[in-house]
């Protein structure tokens, strides 16, 4: 693959692996600076990255989740922020009331464990297939399906409590 | 590890794998008769759905394209401006390093007392260039405001 090609490509999934940083480190700017990282990683070594095994997305985001791992090694995030997103393109109302619908979903997942958080983002936001996410978590693809459902029931049952 | 059948058991985690389209064909057969007859399911079914669905419209990353694009461009940026000042720095210490040499070692017609001033001369305006460029160095890395545009 090309390094402009990856770069373009890179630069699209910034936005969802952020999201898994941030339900793996727990912190937004924390999860800015692993994602930053992953990306020089992954430029720099781009050979690395073998097309035939698979697409960009789950390659990078595996790099992406070792990278928060070494992260937490290093230093234990001690509080879990939750930080509104407003977005000026949108009327404040409709900016208002979106922004309190996903409040409330990052407050039901915040009450989830880290494998659950990062399998639901896998799954629902970020649109891995059961494969690719078992690759991401590196656990058995036969189990994907049974902890993504537990995870669901969880959320839902967290996300309705609120 | 559940069992599943269509005599009236739960489906359970097959309703995710349904919702997500990686059942077999046998598999979403059997989903869609068990949620037929049975509303526990079936509302389990809905309600994964307008999950999975919420989440996907949620915004979990205030970060967008153009800021993952800046920040590459940014590490190659910093890349090929910490190679250029290496460089920078390394003929620079080698060129003064030669020239101090030359200075001492050759013969000249100067004496040893002019070519201690002359060398104080140069070593001075040295020594300055250098606690300015470091005091430039420590103000940008700790000024708040350096991005700020006026």
């Amino acid at each position: 693959m090309k390094t402009d090609d990856m770069r373009h490509e890179l630069a699209q999934l910034g936005g969802g692996a952020h999201a898994l940083a941030t339900q793996i480190l727990g912190n937004p700017d924390d999860a800015a600076d692993a994602v930053h990282d992953s990306l020089e990683k992954a430029l720099r070594t781009p050979d690395s990255y073998d097309s035939g095994k698979g697409s960009l997305k789950p390659w990078f985001l595996r790099i992406v989740r070792n990278r928060c791992i070494d992260l937490i090694r290093r230093r234990r995030p001690t509080e879990d922020r939750v930080e509104e997103i407003s977005d000026s393109a949108m009327g404040p109302d409709k900016a208002a009331e979106l922004a309190d619908r996903d409040r409330v979903l990052k407050q039901a997942l915040a009450s989830l464990e880290s494998e659950q958080r990062q399998i639901i983002v896998l799954r629902d936001y970020m649109d891995l297939s059961y494969a690719e996410i078992a690759n991401v978590l590196d656990i058995a693809s036969g189990t994907v399906m049974s902890r993504l459902h537990r995870a669901r029931v969880a959320l839902g049952k967290a996300y309705r409590e609120l | 590890m559940t069992k599943y059948s269509n005599s009236g058991e739960h489906v359970g985690e097959l309703l995710s794998g349904y919702i997500d389209g990686e059942l077999t064909q046998q598999e979403r057969q059997r989903v869609r008769l068990h949620c037929d007859s049975c509303a526990d399911c079936d509302s389990t079914l809905t309600d994964l759905r307008r999950l999975r669905q919420r989440i996907g419209e949620a915004r979990l990353s205030d970060k967008d394209r153009d800021n993952w694009r800046e920040s590459m461009d940014d590490t190659t940026v910093k890349a090929t401006r910490g190679i250029g000042w290496l460089l920078l720095i390394g003929g620079a210490l080698i060129g003064v390093g030669v020239g101090v040499y030359e200075f001492i070692i050759t013969p000249s017609t100067l004496s040893f007392i002019e070519k201690l001033i002359v060398g104080g001369v140069y070593g001075g305006m040295l020594l300055i260039f250098i606690s300015v460029l470091r005091q430039r160095l420590i103000e940008r890395k700790s000024d708040r405001y350096k991005d700020v545009e006026i």
